[in-house]
């Protein structure tokens, strides 16, 4: 991963400088000033694409925050403070930073859209207060200078893309870090994300103040670039203008903020030359966002996959770390380890789960079994804190979990798999990993995954097939060896084989990785291969349980489960 | 104090827009499931066309007549768009969606009307209708907020009481569901576009004088209109209604103290937080996720 992330920073420092040097060595002043206002917009929009790009939140006030991170700058200005453009730039990053916190605070636990609004709000808010307060030095002519070392065109161009690319090359890093993972995660699903003990609020909070912080740059940037500035520059319909353009050109790459900032700075340019009026470049961009939405993929994405077609890629580069042996199991207290009493979930009048008592003994494999609709999903999440209300107590390793928020139970040791898909597709089969079981060494992770028959870690997700997806999700759970790991249905779109195979691996699990598993499953041959114990669920309520050949020979669960008549059963 | 009440009731003409575009807001999200950023735009453009047609020397009232069926064709141009390309996309595609087109129609709107290039707007209503505690309510409040609550109930009887109102219902739920039972998707949620078209239009018209007639300014009353759709929390109709007013006579009273009226933008924002604030002590997961 850490390899990835250097060879992509690499990418970006030559390429920058190579077209940098380019743009300086033959281009006129200028045009290397209109550079400098692609790369500032660039700027901008790689905080924009932070939020909407990878978190999936739609931000409508990126150019406020740009005017808190200017009007910072300015002041600073004004008020003659130590250590010049540079360290105010920064300064004014860090004011935009409250801001962002502020904004994503109240937005937080609710669909995206209900950030859209604040935000459209806040950028209205923000308008009026500009309006009135003004800029410093507005009034009085005072400009904001450039650094002695930077004054000229060229050497503020510099200057900017200096922090272009700084900010590019962190951003490469954090994207590809834990961090990075669970907000795509977040965005793709964020039930998963909390099944892997990733906090919501924390994930989108700091999606959104690293965003404000780097719009913030890009503000005080632009005060060095133009001198003087007016609310206009930050005007509501620039945020507005700027979210369009970031859906066209995919923000969230480092080429796609460069193509939107040449859009945004370009387009206009094309259009006075040519005599037009230069407010036809909004329209274009509202096109093209729409155009983006509707296929479901950006400049970028276009761009990425036809370079792909011409340069056909390696595959997954590298060996795979041999996989040696399976990172070592962690020792969990014996006797319960997860014991439920009493549980009771209704919905309305439905009563899905009735009085459900049930042990998982720590070092075994327990089934839960039942027609559909019997209430085994409920059971899961009333189990993994995914429900809001339930009765009866829940407790992991004699600890209570009543009250504890789902991300809090994964991380103290309850995780599960689902039934449906929720791996991200954007991320590597490695980077998956990585998240659902954070500080795992290369090598624990190809282990972790050649003993499940999962794919190299850095396939990426996308080509991955649903059934192996499955198991993925597995390996993940396996891999953070929890106390308990509750499996949904881990045998769906599997071949026989493959699930009497999986079948011998579950059955292994407490053994190489300490955990205890409460298996659900459809599949007899599974069930009886991997569990010790079987409890059969009914209606909400719980008919059988006892050792699966015991239990699956009762009349009444041959009854219930099987759907054989009972007469038949008992002849 | 009877100079507070004076700029409270000078609020309640702005106030039965908010109301009146707020409640449409939530009647696009209940029916077609679209958190509609365009609302305001599409009255204005209506409005807009009203006053080129009035400019040009037309009879008022037939160009008032002409300004309505624009917006609401406009209004049905905006409901292709997303029920052709976006019916199967998440809500959160759809706002995405929205915001973009207003970003194309604010640009076209400027443009055709010359930007900041300033119009006559006539004032359709001029003049009080009664006398409230010594202060003049104006035809245009009572007539704004008049037409809300008449939205409002038609919104809330329809929903609740017919049986297009719920396969309204069910479409905005599950539209591929919705079709394979036999219900014509696309020319109900056409209807629906067409029938907030319609009323967005006229109330825009009605506060247009209030306000500088260019076409940003009005299109971006959508911030307060999805300020009180948010008071409703995007179900309820009445309640949103009372948002929309209440947030009108804020703006109102705002108006008549120095020092804060220059802020009076920035009302809806401290609403929307609050509001928000609130209602997050339940509501934890994303049903579809």
């Amino acid at each position: 991963m850490m390899r990835a992330s250097v060879r992509a920073s690499l990418a970006i420092v030559v390429t920058a400088v190579v077209l940098g040097g380019a743009l300086i060595g033959l281009l006129s002043s200028y045009w290397v000033f209109l550079g400098t206002a692609v790369l500032i917009t660039g700027v901008a929009l790689q905080s924009l694409g932070l939020v909407v790009g990878r978190t999936g939140m739609i931000a409508l006030c990126q150019m406020s925050f740009a005017g808190v991170g200017a009007w910072t700058v300015g002041y600073l200005n004004i008020v003659g403070a130590p250590g010049g453009l540079s360290v105010w730039v920064l300064l004014g990053g860090l004011a935009a930073v409250p801001f962002g916190v502020a904004i994503g605070l109240p937005a937080l636990r609710l669909r995206g859209i209900n950030l859209a609004i604040v935000t459209l709000a806040f950028a209205t808010a923000f308008d009026t207060i500009l309006a009135t307060i003004t800029f410093p030095g507005q009034t009085s002519f005072q400009a904001v200078p450039r650094p002695e070392l930077f004054d000229s065109d060229e050497g503020y161009f510099v200057f900017v893309l200096g922090f272009y690319v700084t900010i590019a090359v962190a951003l490469e890093f954090v994207s590809r870090s834990r961090l990075g993972a669970a907000w795509l995660t977040v965005r793709h699903s964020e039930r998963a994300a909390a099944a892997h003990g990733v906090s919501i609020a924390a994930a989108k909070l700091s999606a959104f103040a690293l965003s404000a912080f780097v719009a913030g740059i890009s503000g005080g940037l632009l005060a060095g670039y133009l001198g003087t500035l007016v609310s206009e520059n930050f005007s509501m319909m620039q945020s507005l203008s700027l979210f369009a353009v970031a859906v066209m050109a995919g923000a969230h790459y480092s080429e796609g903020a460069v193509i939107g900032g040449l859009l945004v700075t370009m387009f206009p340019e094309i259009l006075r030359r040519l005599g037009l009026p230069q407010d036809i470049g909004n329209v274009l961009f509202a096109v093209g966002a729409t155009q983006a939405l509707s296929t479901g993929e950006t400049m970028s994405e276009t761009f990425r996959r036809l370079a792909r077609k011409l340069v056909p890629s390696r595959g997954p580069n590298g060996k795979p770390p041999q996989p040696a042996s399976l990172p070592a199991p962690v020792m969990h207290a014996a006797g319960a380890a997860l014991s439920i009493e009493n549980l009771g979930v209704r919905y309305g009048s439905v009563v899905a789960l009735d009085k459900v008592s049930l042990a998982v003994p720590a070092g075994t494999v327990v089934g839960l079994i039942g027609p559909n609709g019997a209430g085994k999903s409920t059971f899961i999440d009333a189990v993994t804190g995914f429900l809001p209300l339930y009765y009866g107590r829940i407790s992991l390793e004699g600890k209570l979990l009543e009250g504890v928020q789902a991300h809090r139970r994964a991380r103290l040791g309850v995780r599960r798999s689902w039934q449906t898909n929720r791996i991200a597709p954007e991320l590597t089969v490695g980077q998956y990993l990585r998240l659902a079981a954070d500080g795992l060494s290369d090598a624990d992770i190809a282990a972790v995954l050649a003993w499940l028959d999962c794919p190299h870690p850095d396939t990426p997700v996308a080509s991955v097939d649903a059934g192996t997806r499955r198991l993925l999700d597995v390996a993940g759970v396996l891999a953070s060896r929890p106390a308990v790991a509750l499996l949904d249905e881990p045998a769906a779109g599997q071949s026989y084989e493959e699930t009497l195979r999986l079948g011998k691996r579950i059955a292994e699990i407490p053994k190489l990785f300490g955990s205890a598993v409460l298996l659900v499953e459809h599949d007899m041959d599974l069930v009886r291969a991997a569990c010790s114990h079987i409890a059969v669920l009914d209606f909400g309520k719980v008919i059988a349980s006892g050792p699966p050949a015991q239990v699956l020979a009762e009349t009444v669960v041959k009854t219930a489960y099987l759907g054989v008549e009972a007469e038949e059963a008992a002849a | 104090m009877n100079e507070l009440l004076t700029s409270a009731v000078a609020g309640l003409t702005a106030g039965g827009t908010y109301a009146l575009l707020g409640v449409c807001a939530v009647f696009t999200y209940r029916l077609v499931a679209v958190v509609n950023f365009t609302g305001a735009a599409i009255g204005t453009a209506g409005t807009f066309v009203l006053i080129a047609l009035y400019e040009a020397g037309f009879p008022l009232w037939p160009s008032v007549l002409a300004g309505v069926v624009a917006g609401t064709i406009v209004g049905v141009l905006v409901g292709l768009v997303m029920t052709t390309w976006f019916s199967e996309a998440n809500a959160s595609t759809k706002a995405a969606v929205t915001v973009a087109l207003l970003v194309g129609m604010i640009a076209i709107g400027l443009r055709l009307t010359g930007g900041q290039h300033p119009h006559v707007m006539p004032d359709l209503f001029p003049g009080s209708a009664f006398r409230l505690a010594g202060v003049e309510v104006t035809i245009a409040s009572a007539l704004t907020i008049g037409l809300a609550v008449l939205f409002t109930v038609l919104a809330d009887r329809f929903l609740n009481a017919t049986r297009t109102g719920l396969h309204l219902r069910a479409l905005s739920e599950r539209p591929m569901a919705a079709e394979l039972l036999g219900v014509r998707v696309q020319l109900l949620s056409v209807l629906v576009w067409a029938v907030t078209g319609t009323f967005t239009t006229f109330a825009l018209m009605i506060i247009a004088p209030q306000r500088s007639p260019n076409f940003m300014t009005l299109s971006l009353l959508v911030v307060p209109a999805l300020a009180a759709a948010l008071v409703g929390l995007f179900r309820s109709f009445w309640i949103t209604l009372a948002g929309g007013i209440m947030l009108g006579v804020v703006e109102g009273l705002a108006s008549s103290f120095d020092g804060v009226s220059q802020y009076r933008g920035a009302i809806p924002f401290v609403v929307v937080v609050a509001v928000l604030l609130w209602s997050q002590r339940e509501a934890r997961w994303d049903d579809a996720r």
